[in-house]
């Protein structure tokens, strides 16, 4: 049971702390949270999906395909996280009066826009991450016993991590407007950074990018097997001895962010010397 | 401009195809849950492909933290994971669906 708790613990993590950030997000920009059903529908939905057809998703492209997949998923979700980023970056640089104002009426126009990468960022990350837990209830599919046992793991390995997405949500929405959105975006470009670091993974494990040797190895410091280790890998994507080209992987997802922020930094000064 | 693109992407085609094509092959198999043979000894600085059977009929995931891999293998299907090029060193691995059995470790010897 403890297994079960375990492994459903850390597919659940980053999930549930996707889904609060955006959540928290929705509560500061004074959005509604409609979209978060449609998300987690989807997500379930798709990752049931995965499951059911894991073998033909397996086999396609030469045995590539798993790798792929996930790939693709990682990259419409960083994608996504850099988008709504460029997005946000403005809000930052503005008063707390001009997001209930003005922004915010801008802002109203691109609402779609808003909920669409909010639906993508968290239904194709819980898809990615439910399609393994499913695979993994499957294996107790003709034993009752371990079924149960599997079952009540998972529940708790889910609670653990929905309380844990919760806690992060409520630090979020109690933040003061000023501090938030820098700290949200830091929080998510990191994380899709740390996300970027998978999809280099997933190439190299398939032969098309190659390892090269690690550019550090921090285990001695955190453990990646650690609680601290788990905690920081659903965070920022910690990776105890990334290769090379994981790391470049980092800095080109972290590229266009810091680009804009630089360019609004330079904006700044400019009018503020007029 | 368009020969030069599509030159390059013949290039880049070639390349693709063709480095894989020599790499040293390793077999592991699963079966009740282990891993057979559980120690590998693997050359150093060296690119090597794994071949991951599972015997069994139910799903497990390779996974390693030390050779940061980690793949789903479906009961009864076999997988293709890539490793390496590694320093000499004791890599451990272990299937995440059944982590107290499925133990295993990969040596990398010079």
């Amino acid at each position: 049971m403890l297994d079960a708790v375990l492994l459903i613990l850390r597919e659940v993590l980053e999930a549930a702390l996707i889904l609060s950030l955006l959540l928290a997000l929705s509560n500061k920009l004074q959005l509604n949270y409609r979209w978060s059903f449609l998300a987690l529908l989807l997500g379930v939905a798709g990752s049931w999906l995965l499951a059911h057809y894991a073998y033909d998703i397996a086999d396609a492209m030469d045995g590539t395909g798993q790798e792929l997949l996930n790939a693709s998923l990682y990259g419409a979700v960083i994608l996504s996280v850099v988008v709504l980023s460029l997005f946000i970056l403005p809000l930052a640089f503005s008063s707390v009066k001009d997001i209930a104002s003005t922004r915010y009426n801008q802002l109203a126009h691109q609402q779609q826009l808003l909920y669409f990468l909010f639906v993508v960022i968290v239904s194709f990350s819980l898809m990615r991450e439910g399609a393994e837990i499913w695979i993994y209830l499957s294996a107790f599919a003709h034993q009752e016993d371990a079924m149960s046992s599997a079952l009540i793991g998972a529940a708790v390995g889910a609670g653990i991590g929905m309380s844990l997405g919760a806690i992060i949500y409520y630090v979020f929405a109690f933040m003061r407007q000023r501090y938030f959105l820098p700290v949200f975006l830091l929080v998510v470009t990191l994380l899709a950074a740390g996300l970027s670091m998978q999809i280099a993974k997933q190439l190299m494990q398939i032969g098309l990018l190659d390892s090269g040797k690690p550019l550090w190895d921090s285990s001695f410091l955190v453990d990646e097997h650690s609680w601290l280790g788990e905690l920081l890998y659903a965070l920022v994507g910690y990776d105890s001895r990334p290769a090379p080209v994981q790391g470049f992987f980092y800095l080109l997802t972290i590229a266009p962010i810091l680009v804009a922020l630089l360019w609004r930094i330079w904006r700044l000064r400019v009018t503020t010397h007029e | 401009m368009k020969p030069t693109i599509n030159y390059a992407l013949l290039v880049l085609l070639c390349f693709c195809g063709s480095v894989n094509a020599e790499v040293p092959t390793f077999t592991i198999e699963i079966r009740e849950h282990l891993f057979y043979p559980s120690q590998l000894v693997i050359p150093a600085n060296a690119k090597v492909k794994l071949i991951v059977i599972n015997r069994d009929s139910t799903p497990e995931e390779f996974e390693s933290y030390e050779l940061n891999r980690e793949k789903i293998i479906m009961g009864g299907a076999k997988a293709i994971i890539f490793i390496g090029p590694l320093i000499p060193g004791d890599y451990p691995f272990f299937g995440e669906f059944n982590p107290k059995t499925a133990q295993g470790m990969i040596r990398v010897e010079n």
